[in-house]
């Protein structure tokens, strides 16, 4: 080979080499820059899969919440509808208590022996429903007052009728200080302790 | 070979050298080139498939949830229908202790 055939070879030689590198360089930084890009991803893929694993937990944490709920809702409900049928028939027995005269005259007495204790005077003013007005021996009630107390008692039946299903009011002689013992004023103030106690028999171990 | 021929070859050597560089970079280019097409190809098939794991677990797990809500409800039938009739046996004694309250001023 002449002196400038080899030197033109040698000038290919060169550039086919370059051009090689220049490409071999190209492709190795392109798989270089693919494969952290795949690393990345996969720590995005994994984010997105350790987020959903999360979220299904929550999810179903919820559905048993929920039922948890619906059934202490439901259980509340049922407790609930018991004690109201309690209270519904302990009103019942106390209104069949008040037809019945040999249990309902006791009770009245009782009321207004502790009327007359509370009030701490001997001459009171009894306020009663229609019904008892005309029904209820009043000289027996007095007498059994009376007797009860260990003293005689001086009681005076208000003439207009108060609206309740039984019991009595015991007032002094002016009215201003009354002592409310109606069956429904006793319903009521002992209702949150009749709750209690009913709870304590019906749901107590 | 003449002087004047031996310069022509060694620059006609020259340009075919500059022209195997400028394809070879012209190849780097396209190579690099297909770089972000390659890695969004990929993100979209890493990303899509994860997508798509994730919302299997959830679905699966919604599924699950149901299934235990609904179990659970249904052994919790049980304890309200024993707890009603427990407290439906002791309904009277809770009315005699009631009627004691309202008529002794007991408690």
């Amino acid at each position: 080979m002449s002196a400038t055939g080899k030197f033109t070879a040698d000038i290919l030689t060169v550039a086919n080499e370059k051009a090689q590198s220049i490409v071999a360089n190209a492709e190795t930084e392109t798989q270089k820059a693919l494969s952290d890009a795949k690393s990345h991803l996969s720590r995005e893929a994994e984010d997105v899969v350790r987020n959903a694993n999360t979220e299904a937990e929550g999810a179903k944490r919820r559905h048993i919440s929920e039922a948890r709920r619906r059934v202490k809702l439901k259980e509340q409900q049922e407790k609930s509808r018991i004690l109201q049928g309690t209270l519904d028939q302990t009103r019942q027995r106390m209104t069949d208590m008040v037809r019945d005269q040999s249990s309902y005259l006791p009770y009245l007495v009782g009321l207004v022996e502790n009327g007359i204790r509370e009030l701490g005077i001997n001459d009171v003013t009894v306020h009663l429903n229609q019904e008892d007005l005309k029904r209820i021996a009043k000289a027996k009630l007095e007498g059994e007052v009376g007797r009860k107390l260990g003293k005689p008692v001086k009681i005076e039946y208000a003439g207009r009728p108060i609206e309740t299903s039984g019991g009595v009011i015991v007032a002094n002689s002016d009215g201003k200080i009354r002592i409310v013992s109606t069956i429904e004023q006793t319903f009521e103030a002992l209702e949150s302790k009749m709750l209690i106690e009913a709870g304590k028999i019906l749901f107590g171990d | 070979m003449s002087g004047i021929e031996t310069v022509k070859v060694i620059v006609e050597a020259e340009r075919e050298a500059a022209r195997i560089l400028d394809m070879a970079q012209s190849k780097a280019t396209a190579v690099r080139a297909q770089l972000d097409l390659q890695i969004q190809q990929q993100r979209e098939l890493i990303l899509q498939a994860a997508k798509k794991h994730a919302a299997d677990i959830l679905q699966r797990a919604e599924e699950e949830g149901k299934v235990e809500a609904q179990n659970y409800e249904k052994a919790s039938e049980a304890t309200v229908h024993d707890l009603v009739t427990k407290a439906s046996l002791k309904k009277s004694a809770a009315v005699e202790r009631l009627l004691g309250i309202l008529l002794g001023g007991k408690g």
